[in-house]
């Protein structure tokens, strides 16, 4: 068994390997299905709690990943912004002295929410600019 | 309605996210469906290589006891209990269940066709030059219940 605690190790090695298989876009396919097949919690949230749906999904997964971040959720302004200071997947990967993370490893993070959140009307933006020190800014907001 | 904010540090929390299992069974199955089976076992057999190299070169100048508290850790974070069979020639794990199937049995989660071969390649890749070799002796797609057996193969 693979612990879920080495999951983002395996997660980065699955990106090389596709990118080996059929370059860049076999990567881009591959976060396609998993956004498609994976996230149907997150689209669930949000189709029935609109912008609080995300701040119900990342409440769960951000605390159980133990991440360092701020979140807030402003519902009258029609905003939701994830502050990540310390991002745990991002930094286990760069922490790991034998293994190199996949080149675009925080890319996933805007393929796999933008395809579930512009669809339900919401503007997706995510600030990776600080994405080899684990940090980034997430922003969703109501159209 | 009130502006919410939440601030947390990483040591406000425990690092258990058991929705990766998931995630794993998704990519497993994704592999499968659009590169075949020898994919997912490439695939597995390069990862273990990589990531799981230092418990490799553990394995070779310790012996198996360095399989046997990888196991042990694992299956305690995961919050299983597992039987251990030690001695200095051979290791056997008896798994009720795995916690990966079983937390994604709890949720409705699909199982991948192919998820034994996380235990099943992952095991033998951990074994690839060392003097042991690992059999999967049983095991239920229902349930994740196994018997993993690693053992001595050149003596």
């Amino acid at each position: 068994m693979i612990p879920c605690t080495d999951f983002i190790p395996a997660y980065s090695e699955l990106f090389k390997f596709l990118e080996e298989k059929g370059g860049k876009k076999a990567v881009t396919d591959f976060w396609n299905y998993l956004s498609d097949n994976f996230l149907g919690n997150l689209k669930s949230l949000v189709e029935q709690n609109g912008l609080r749906g995300c701040w119900m999904y990342w409440n769960h997964t951000l605390n159980e990943e133990a991440a360092d971040f701020t979140m807030e959720l402003d519902e009258e302004a029609g905003e939701f912004f994830i502050t990540m200071h310390a991002c745990p997947s991002k930094g286990r990967l760069i922490h790991e002295q034998h293994i190199e993370p996949y080149r675009d490893y925080c890319e996933h993070c805007n393929t796999l929410y933008r395809r579930v959140l512009e669809p339900l009307g919401y503007e997706y933006t995510i600030d990776l600019s600080g994405c080899d020190e684990a940090r980034c800014k997430l922003i969703v907001k109501t159209k | 309605m009130a502006k919410e904010i939440m601030d947390r540090r990483a040591s406000d929390n425990v690092y258990l996210h058991k929705d990766f299992h998931s995630a794993l069974s998704t990519s497993i199955e994704y592999l499968h469906r659009h590169f075949g089976s020898e994919a997912v076992s490439e695939y597995l057999r390069k990862f273990t290589r990589t990531y799981y190299a230092p418990l490799t070169v553990k394995l070779n100048n310790n012996g198996l006891v360095a399989l046997k508290e990888h196991f042990q850790k694992i299956y305690d974070i995961e919050g299983e209990k597992i039987e251990i069979s030690f001695t200095e020639n051979e290791l056997v794990l008896t798994i009720k269940s795995c916690p990966a199937v079983k937390h994604m049995r709890e949720h409705n989660y699909p199982v991948a066709r192919l998820f034994m071969e996380t235990t099943k390649t992952v095991n033998e890749a951990l074994c690839e030059g060392t003097p042991f070799k690992a059999e999967l002796v049983e095991y239920d797609e229902l349930t994740g219940h196994s018997i993993q057996r690693f053992y001595r193969a050149i003596l």
